[in-house]
């Protein structure tokens, strides 16, 4: 039962990851690391929490079609910004990542998410964001899915667009804001933490924008677009 | 032995009454070049994916098909994958990843090959196709004929018996066509690959090709050697014969004795035979009419210069142009002369460095906010689907009827549907119709603005025979009506058929324009086939059928058929 | 730059190179250490990428160090010499050193990232995890082709949209904004439904057959190995100085390190010679050369 096998596999790293793993590193931060413990800790944390959703993927053999299917995603997630070449700070990778994950599952959004974020880096220059990126799209990705999949997220315009919204404000200026100060300063203290928000604060709200935007706009034809290429091709079906 | 043969072959898409392949049998011997020919829909690329089998469509089937005396279904996925090699229509679809030496190495990865294997087989397979200087290239860095030998080199890297190619020339421009279409011969003939291609260009393929087989209906029609073929085909008056070379077409119509002349060399001997010793005493239909003068112009350009960038060159150099209203205007060239550029100058898109263009009366410059679309002047796309957004065609076509009430609405669409030939297809996703089909339903959503000037960039690309005569009746009936047509093209053979006035682009301005006739007995290589068999005998003979009616003028009567 | 001295060398020594610096970089705060990984960054990255990175250095990176010194002392009140007091909170001197510390550090990996994403090329990363992660490689690879084709046919359909008056360019941000969205939707429908081919390409080559191999165009010669081998010995000999806490200056509550001894200069040398591997390499390609041309 290749179900069960998954299933079991996903357990045992998981299992691996809270029981061996995470706190392994928490140790060697706390008694090693001193100065810059929050930062690896942190860091390493986040590798963790993608390396399975990426194991996962490589141990299901894609198929052809699934794997040119995300490819199209991430690449418009990414390119799509060239249609805005006019307003430049809008990047569409949220609302594209979001409608992935309602519509191919939250294995797939999770991916999409982190694949677009390492690519559009590739373009634009690696550096200690790309992973703290990966997560914060990925992890929008999964959720949406997920919550699709629970039925607890509709997928009209509206909760759609409200979920975008929440989950740029939330996930990604929630964590990019304190991780950029991490990098520079050697502990959280509630003020740096606030003002990092406040600072960010701006630039989140436009993010949340354009994506609460996007999703109202684009959040019904895009669904219908993906539907159409699924049931034409019977491409993927994640089980869940 | 043969390497394919298909035994009576049926086959039906789900839920479609009537089969897309109906007992078709057929052999391709080891080493041989078959040309596969028919119009849009007759099954062709249906009975290509049947020999493929990683490709076949799901449906209902009966019939055998075998492999070198195996039946294909007992080969394994590895073994058909490497044996079978298929070559798609579009370049850009088929590359899939982003580096050349990657692409090269793709198939030769899915079979497991050990990296050293790969590494030798890569360098052949470059060596061979002279991939070398764009070796380690991106991908996206090709034109597109690079493109489509890259995907022809790596199919050829996992060293298949037998070579499927469905229509590999229709997104190329004529250089690149032809160039890619000597590789598959070389292919053919220097490593006995038996080859089975599908084509609409068929004036270059057909010479080529040991054995024409034409499908009609899912069923095949002719099957036999290039003259034969040709010939059985004009016996039954078929429309396909109107797509076999020039020479083949104007020997049959004259009755020339077997074999029938294929190329244009053996089409002039073949004339120069008709008449030896007594050269023809009319060489000319008739006088050109004299130039109309006086017509209102639609489009005038004078004394203009582009370019992109401050210090960079001259993409347009002094070029002057008046286009007079009502007429199909064609403007040719080779790719890079800068005709794409000429046509951003009349949409306003690019504005000239110095110099002036009107369209119709004002000047682009001074129409203001989109005014210049507005029943003024609209183009047509390269690519049809660069216009499509919708679920269906009618949805897409309404698009552009957002302002205009309901019913008045439903009525131009019915109208423009009518006029572009898509009554049927309106409640067909964009994308489930064949390229013709596509590009007339974006046609319908560009008339819509009811356009005064029309621009169309190389509208028959992709295009067989059978939908450029749809076009191009199109394109006449809207001239009728007054407007006026400027379209951009390669397409010699077109521009010469359907354009009232045709102007040559090259270096970023008009090297010569006149009427057809004129236009295309003044030059010597860019002209039709039919003019390069017969110019030294006729003048300003540029169609078959002013060739085939000037040797009638003369006494070529029909002796004996061949 | 690329492919000349260190570039050329195979992507396993590339990239064991700048996954070392940077995290030693991100890690140390020793202002000695911190000294070496800055310098050689930035000369790395002049090398790589000539004036343009001072440039950036000056009107990108200096503002966001700036920064960073400042916030320290602003928000960590850590640190037992009080310099002065702002709003009743007291500005210590450890704070202010720390905070100049990571602006330093913030700025080397910053360089650092530079380099690499002028020496570590797609296809390098491609040809490094090909193997351990095949399906993801290849989806990268193939989002690497997709990413510049869809940037073309955006521009394909801006310039149709333009040609049936709807320019992308006018009207307000609102107006642009919709056709932005417009152009995008187009954008989807058509890589959708043409995607179908690209998967058709893939089958027809036989993906999906077990036993996948990955091939690539680096090979690994003697000369990396004696690389790898080389940067395998820095990385041991400044990985045992941390341990031994040479790396280590402690900021809180007061500024103090160890002694420097002997062994603090070992691990120093290590770590310059580490940071400075990629430009020794350089040179002595450029000697090499140099030779070659004086036989002839």
């Amino acid at each position: 039962m290749p179900q069960k096998r998954r299933i079991s596999l996903r357990t045992l790293l998981s299992l691996f990851l809270v029981l061996v793993l995470i706190p392994a590193t928490i140790l060697l931060g706390v008694f090693v690391l001193q100065d810059r413990a929050y930062y690896f800790i942190s860091l390493l944390l986040i590798v963790y929490t993608m390396l399975p959703f990426l194991l996962l993927f490589e141990k299901r053999k894609p198929q052809a079609r699934e794997l040119v299917v995300v490819a199209v995603l991430c690449a418009i997630a990414v390119a799509g910004r060239a249609a805005f070449f006019m307003i430049p700070q809008v990047k569409p990778v949220m609302a594209v990542v979001i409608i992935t994950g309602v519509a191919l599952g939250p294995q797939a959004g999770f991916l999409t998410g982190a694949v677009s974020a390492f690519v559009s880096n590739f373009f634009f220059g690696q550096g200690p964001w790309t992973p703290w990126q990966m997560f914060c799209f990925g992890i929008a990705g999964f959720l949406a899915g997920l919550l699709f999949r629970k039925g607890r997220l509709r997928a009209g315009r509206v909760s759609l667009s409200v979920f975008g919204g929440l989950a740029t404000l939330v996930i990604y200026g929630g964590i990019m804001n304190p991780a950029s100060l991490l990098m520079g300063s050697a502990k959280l203290t509630w003020g740096a933490v606030v003002t990092s928000y406040a600072a960010g604060l701006p630039m989140d709200l436009i993010h949340a924008a354009s994506t609460v935007v996007f999703l109202l706009v684009l959040a019904k034809p895009m669904l219908e677009k993906l539907t159409r290429i699924q049931v034409k091709y019977g491409l993927l079906r994640e089980s869940s | 032995m043969a390497a394919v043969t298909v035994e009576k072959l049926t086959f039906s898409y789900p839920q479609r009454e009537t089969p897309a392949l109906r007992q078709v049998s057929l052999s391709v011997e080891e080493g041989e070049f078959l040309v596969l020919c028919g119009k849009s829909g007759c099954g062709k690329t249906t009975l290509l994916r049947h020999l493929k089998p990683a490709l076949t469509p799901h449906g209902e089937r009966t019939g055998e098909i075998a492999l070198f005396g195996r039946p294909l279904s007992s080969l394994s996925a590895r073994e058909q994958a490497a044996r079978i090699g298929f070559v798609l229509q579009n370049p850009d679809n088929q590359l899939v990843t982003d580096k050349v030496w990657h692409e090269l190495a793709f198939g030769l990865e899915s079979l497991g090959m050990h990296p050293d294997v790969i590494r030798l087989r890569v360098a052949e397979m470059a060596s061979f196709f002279g991939i070398g200087p764009w070796f380690h290239k991106n991908v996206s860095d090709l034109s597109g004929g690079q493109k489509q030998l890259l995907n022809l080199a790596s199919i050829m890297a996992m060293q298949p018996e037998l070579l499927l190619l469905d229509e590999p020339t229709s997104q190329l421009d004529p250089i690149a066509a032809a160039e890619f279409l000597q590789t598959v011969r070389k292919i053919n003939r220097e490593l006995g690959v038996a080859v089975l291609l599908t084509e609409h260009r068929l004036e270059e393929a057909v010479p080529m090709a040991d054995r024409v087989v034409v499908m009609e209906e899912g069923a095949i029609l002719v099957d036999g050697p290039p003259r034969e073929a040709g010939e059985r085909l004009r016996e039954r008056g078929h429309g396909l014969f109107s797509s076999m070379p020039a020479p083949l077409q104007i020997g049959a119509a004259l009755h020339a004795p077997s074999p029938c002349p294929l190329t244009v060399r053996e089409g002039r001997r073949f004339l120069s035979g008709l008449f030896a010793g007594r050269p023809p005493e009319i060489v000319q239909l008739q006088e050109p009419a004299a130039q109309k003068k006086g017509g209102k112009a639609a489009v005038r350009l004078k004394d203009v210069w582009f370019r992109y960038e401050k210090n960079g060159p001259d993409v347009v150099k002094d070029l002057s142009l008046t286009v007079e209203e009502g007429s199909l205007f064609a403007v040719m060239g080779q790719n890079g002369a800068g005709k794409t550029t000429f046509l951003t100058l009349l949409t306003g898109q690019n504005r000239p460095v110095r110099g002036k263009v009107w369209v119709l009366d004002q000047e682009v410059g001074r129409y203001k906010g989109g005014a210049l679309f507005r029943r003024c002047l609209a183009m047509l796309p390269q690519n049809p689907q660069a216009l499509f957004v919708k679920k269906t065609i009618r949805e897409d076509l309404m698009e552009m009827l957002r302002e205009v009430p309901q019913r008045q609405a439903e009525e131009r669409l019915l109208q423009t549907a009518r006029l572009t030939r898509i009554e049927g297809l309106l409640d067909v996703h964009p994308y489930d119709v064949s390229g013709g089909e596509q590009q007339r339903a974006a046609l319908a959503k560009v008339l819509l603005l009811e356009p005064k000037v029309l621009l169309l960039d190389e509208p028959t690309k992709g295009l067989d025979n059978q939908y450029k005569e749809i076009l191009g009746g199109i394109l006449k009936d809207l001239c009728r009506q007054g407007a006026t047509v400027l379209l951009v093209s390669h397409d010699i053979e077109f521009c010469a058929r359907y354009a009232d006035q045709c102007a040559l682009f090259f270096d970023g301005t008009i090297v010569s324009r006149g009427e057809p006739r004129v236009f295309f007995s003044g030059n010597r290589f860019y002209t039709t086939a039919a003019n390069r068999m017969a110019r030294h005998l006729f003048r300003q003979a540029v169609t078959n059928e002013e060739v085939i009616a000037l040797c009638r003028k003369n006494g070529v009567s029909p002796c004996e058929p061949c | 730059m690329a492919n000349y001295g260190f570039s050329s060398y195979h992507p396993a020594v590339n990239f064991l190179f700048f996954a070392a610096v940077l995290l030693f970089s991100m890690f140390f705060l020793h202002p000695v250490l911190l000294g070496i990984s800055f310098f050689s960054a930035l000369a790395y990255a002049v090398r790589l990428n000539g004036w343009r990175t001072l440039r950036f250095c000056l009107t990108a990176l200096l503002p966001m160090a700036v920064l960073v010194a400042f916030l320290n002392p602003a928000f960590n009140h850590d640190g037992v010499t009080v310099l002065v007091y702002v709003n009743d909170n007291p500005i210590t001197l450890e704070s202010v050193c720390y905070g100049l510390a990571a602006a330093v550090l913030f700025s080397s990996v910053i360089l650092w990232f530079s380099c690499y994403n002028a020496v570590m090329t797609s296809d390098k990363f491609l040809h490094l995890f090909g193997r351990v992660l095949p399906s993801l490689s290849l989806l990268f690879s193939m989002c690497l082709r997709f990413v510049p084709r869809f940037k073309g046919q955006t521009k394909v359909i801006a310039q149709a949209q333009r040609g049936i008056g709807l320019d992308p360019g006018e009207g307000g941000p609102l107006r642009r904004a919709k056709k932005g969205m417009h152009i995008l939707s187009i954008l989807t429908t058509w890589a959708l439904e043409n995607a179908v081919d690209t998967a058709d390409s893939m089958k027809a080559r036989g993906y999906g057959l077990k036993g996948r191999t990955s091939f690539s165009l680096y090979r690994f010669g003697r000369r990396d190995r004696a690389a790898l081998l080389f940067l395998l010995a820095l990385v041991v000999l400044v990985g045992w100085g941390a341990l031994l806490g040479e790396a280590t200056l402690q900021y809180f509550p007061r500024l103090s390190g160890k002694e420097i001894t002997g062994r603090s200069l070992v691990l120093y040398g290590g770590y310059a010679l580490l940071c400075l591997t990629p430009l020794i390499l350089d040179a002595k390609e450029a000697v090499a050369w140099r030779r070659s041309q004086w036989k002839s």
